[in-house]
């Protein structure tokens, strides 16, 4: 009978690049950036990692197939490097295949690592990814804002909410995330905006304006994990342990079948519901001290807060302009500025969002630290409303 | 006796106004007066899909004759292309049988009246679909004058609306006009010398023949079609041919142009609907020779909706005269990288798949009656926290049985204006689309009304071009959802 990830794996040590325009490096130097930050946290010989995932999305365009860039750019010690790619949910699926090869006592020590070179690719916004031969002969062209706008709109008519009052729901979402990023100097945005700004933006796929949109980032988060006892033996008195990993994939009854309305993700609904009772979680608003969500959009957010029991049904755009979500707010989310403001740097996103819950938990986020929290959620969607990718991760300080 | 016993026709939506295409060319070729307007083809719209719909737009009318066409003609000027062939798409997306002999036609005007004289002496039940897209110079008469439209006829043994009394078809290589194999545009000879030494001669011609065949006298015919740009010419035919008497039909240049190989089709089609029973047609077309067919309108016309009225009335004004040369390829704009990216042809995928993508044919599950598209080896199910447990899975899984959805319309569930997405007219529209039976689909939007589809609108289903590459000439179809509203009621 299986019994779940809860207490078997620690966070020995995270290290996060600075995301953004890094016009000044390639995915080789920004894998090197968090790698490095992590092995000076973790103070260990690189020779004890055992084993490595490695998630990257734009393979042909980015930093290429296989385990090979990451084992190059890192200088891994002769072992197994297995790339992942799950959408934007990557970074949280290089994650799980670390913490499972720990969990499974088939290594001691493993290494996760995420990243994403978007700023070589000369889109504005998210290049369109493969989608075989035979799909992209009958879907639309689509892009991400154009997935999540339908996201909103249904959201929007289902819990009868008026369009000016979701519009500015969504701005207070960005303005949030965009005030929490001013002191995080590895955030992609570092400027507060107003309310004005945000409603007045150009449209780019309605009621989805371009302050509703997180930026496209280049950018690099990687993970040690390790055995709780081996992670105390290295001197964490505490290490940050991993207390639910839930993963869950659509197929295809969404977007196939008219029995979903289009205004939440069934697959956050599930994987939220599996996390909780992995973790042994009863009420998630009390015991959850920070949420990171997977703010691709500021619609996504909202929508979130509910499908992951946050917020009820229908509510979470009133409580969100209450504030209840701010930094100061009940249950903070995107403390390091989210998608939004931290960036999207598509494989190693799931990565940043872990990074920062660790920073949180053990008392390092600094200037954007929350007094002594306990218990953080990662949630980490890849793909559309429709059809995607969705992981819940809870990590909590021993 | 042969005869026609159902037509169609389509028109694209978008009507460019003659007096915006003055505004911007008349500082070079100055044209007087810039009155009505001639139909564009949206950027998804070609000489395939047009026909396509002509042809569902006659099907509709006789809905069990689909089994039993034997031919297909599919007649255009402005072919797709050189290779494969053309009529084997426009089969496709019309699920006919495969025992259908197919053919395309071309090369001249009256290819499609051609293609009509053709089946109607034979005795195999037949489908002619003619279809245009004329390209002309920036500034051009012949820009000015032609539209882009497709009609349709199904002939039949038996029962018809236009019993076929007798026809003709005279050959001769009068060349007036000339366009090579690679070349986009066709030059076009003095029109005086067209309208003296061809229309004049032929044509009267080809109607004395036809008449003959009919045993018939010019006396007997009530009503004339005769496609004709050159003004006055189809007038002065009439009187040549004795049919001065006659109601010459309405060439539709107003509101359309001339719609190439399509137009003797499209103004019969039109002209249908100021017939009587008993009431005879002669329908001439002229191009290197003459065709002409003497109809008889039989008691079957009663009633008979062509929608020609309804099509003429549906259009949208359009002013900018760029979105001709931009649609046709005829101009480099700015498309931005998401518009760079190469059409992956996978022509294995495209035909293993062919009768979900151009004959839009879903499954129904054969035990549950749901709906899917695609059709796969296992039906989809919903997986959640909130569902029973399935159970063992049967070793066989229920059967799909293949389910058209064509004309079976659906209803928008989710829709989007994406700004982002690379669109040849943006925003580029899409959305959910539920079907009846449970079924649902992710699909394009079209037509240049696409952005107003909401949640809860019905939809309706068209064949359109879905990619075009424009570097190696390849372009594939699929169907698209647009607006179901009412068609707007024909004049009185």
């Amino acid at each position: 009978m299986a019994t779940g990830i809860k207490d078997k794996v620690a966070i020995l040590a995270m290290g996060c690049s600075r995301f953004g325009e890094r016009w000044d490096v390639g995915q080789e130097e920004l894998m090197v950036e968090a790698y490095l930050e992590a092995l000076g946290h973790a103070g260990i010989d690189p020779g004890m990692i055992e084993a490595a995932w490695y998630s990257s999305h734009y393979d042909d365009i980015g930093a290429g197939k296989a385990g090979t860039p990451m084992a190059q750019a890192l200088r891994l010690p002769a072992i197994g490097v297995t790339r992942v790619e799950n959408f934007c949910a990557g970074g949280t699926e290089a994650f799980r295949g670390a913490v499972y090869a720990v969990a499974s006592g088939a290594v001691d020590m493993a290494l996760a690592v995420g990243v994403e070179k978007l700023k070589d690719t000369g889109f504005a916004g998210l290049p369109p990814a493969s989608r075989g031969t035979f799909a992209p002969m009958y879907l639309p062209t689509h892009t991400n804002p154009g997935n999540f706008a339908q996201l909103a709109r249904a959201y929007g008519a289902r819990h009868g909410i008026a369009p000016h009052d979701l519009k500015r729901a969504m701005a207070h979402t960005s303005m949030k995330s965009h005030a929490n990023a001013v002191t995080n100097k590895n955030a992609h945005l570092r400027k507060a905006i107003t309310m004005e700004q945000a409603l007045n933006a150009p449209m780019v796929a309605d009621p989805l304006g371009l302050f509703d949109c997180c930026p496209v980032s280049d950018g690099a988060a990687c993970a040690i994990v390790t055995t709780p006892d081996i992670a105390r033996s290295l001197g964490a008195n505490a290490p940050v342990l991993v207390k639910a990993i839930q993963l869950v994939t659509s197929n295809g009854w969404e977007v196939q079948q008219s029995d979903w309305n289009g205004a939440y993700v069934h697959t956050a609904r599930i994987a939220a519901h599996r996390a909780y009772a992995e973790a042994g979680i009863g009420d998630p608003r009390a015991a959850l001290s920070l949420a990171e969500l997977h703010d691709c959009f500021s619609v996504t957010e909202l929508v979130t807060l509910e499908d992951i029991g946050l917020a009820d049904e229908g509510t979470a755009w009133k409580r969100m302009l209450d504030g209840a979500f701010d930094a100061d707010g009940a249950l903070p989310c995107q403390v390091d500025g989210g998608l939004k403001c931290f960036g999207h740097p598509v494989g190693a996103s799931g990565l940043r969002m872990l990074y920062e819950c660790w920073l949180q938990l053990t008392g390092q986020a600094g200037a954007r630290q929350l007094g002594a929290p306990s218990l953080a959620l990662t949630h980490n969607l890849g793909g559309a409303p429709a059809q995607n990718v969705c992981s819940i991760t809870i990590l909590g300080a021993d | 006796m042969t005869g026609i016993s159902a037509l169609g026709l389509h028109l694209p939506r978008l009507r460019l106004a003659r007096s915006s295409m003055a505004a911007a060319m008349d500082w070079l070729s100055p044209r007087a007066p810039a009155r009505g307007a001639r139909t564009l083809a949206f950027w998804d719209e070609d000489p395939i899909s047009m026909g396509v719909a002509a042809a569902r737009a006659s099907l509709v009318q006789a809905p069990q004759a689909r089994a039993a066409i034997g031919a297909l003609t599919f007649a255009t000027t402005t072919p797709v292309f050189a290779e494969p062939q053309n009529a084997s798409l426009v089969h496709a997306a019309l699920r006919l049988p495969e025992r259908a002999a197919t053919q395309d036609t071309s090369g001249t005007l009256r290819c499609g009246l051609a293609a009509l004289h053709t089946a109607l002496e034979n005795s195999r039940p037949a489908l002619v679909v003619a279809a245009d897209c004329p390209t002309s110079p920036a500034g051009s008469l012949a820009e000015w004058r032609y539209g882009d439209g497709a009609a349709a006829a199904l002939v039949n043994q038996g029962p018809a609306l236009l019993a076929y009394r007798g026809g003709a078809s005279l050959t001769a290589p009068f060349i007036e006009r000339y366009r090579a194999a690679d070349r986009p545009f066709a030059t076009d000879w003095e029109e005086r010398w067209v309208r003296e030494d061809g229309f004049l001669d032929f044509v009267p011609r080809a109607i004395a023949a036809a008449l003959a065949e009919a045993g018939l006298t010019a006396a007997d015919i009530h009503h004339l079609v005769l496609p004709c740009v050159i003004p006055g010419c189809a007038k002065a035919v009439a009187q040549a041919a004795g049919l001065g008497h006659a109601r010459l039909a309405d060439d539709l240049g107003a509101e359309c142009g001339d719609t190439g190989a399509a137009h003797g089709l499209m103004m019969l089609t039109h002209a249908l609907e100021d017939m009587q029973p008993g009431e005879r047609v002669v329908v001439a077309q002229f191009g290197q020779g003459a065709t002409a067919l003497v109809l008889e309108a039989t008691d079957a016309i009663r009633g008979y909706s062509t929608g020609a009225r309804a099509a003429l009335a549906a259009g949208i004004p359009e002013t900018n005269y760029l979105k001709l040369p931009l649609f046709r390829g005829q101009l480099a704009w700015e498309r931005g990288l998401r518009g760079r990216l190469p059409v992956n042809e996978a022509l294995t995928t495209a035909y293993r798949q062919a009768g979900a993508l151009l004959g839009f044919v879903g499954g129904r599950c054969v035990e549950t009656g749901r709906v899917q598209f695609p059709a796969s080896r296992l039906p989809v199910t919903e997986a959640g926290l909130h569902r029973a447990p399935q159970g063992p899975w049967p070793q066989e899984p229920p059967v799909q049985e293949p389910w058209p959805l064509a004309d079976l319309g659906g209803t928008v569930a989710t829709a989007t204006a994406d700004r982002l997405a690379f669109s040849r007219h943006p925003p580029n529209c899409y959305g959910l689309v539920d079907l009846p039976g449970g079924g649902r689909l992710m699909m394009d939007f079209t037509d240049p009304d696409a952005a107003d589809l909401a949640p809860g609108d019905p939809v309706r289903f068209v064949f359109r071009v879905k990619d075009l590459d424009e570097r190696t000439g390849y372009r594939r179809y699929f169907w698209k959802a647009v607006a179901d509203r009412p068609q707007p009621a024909p004049a009185a």
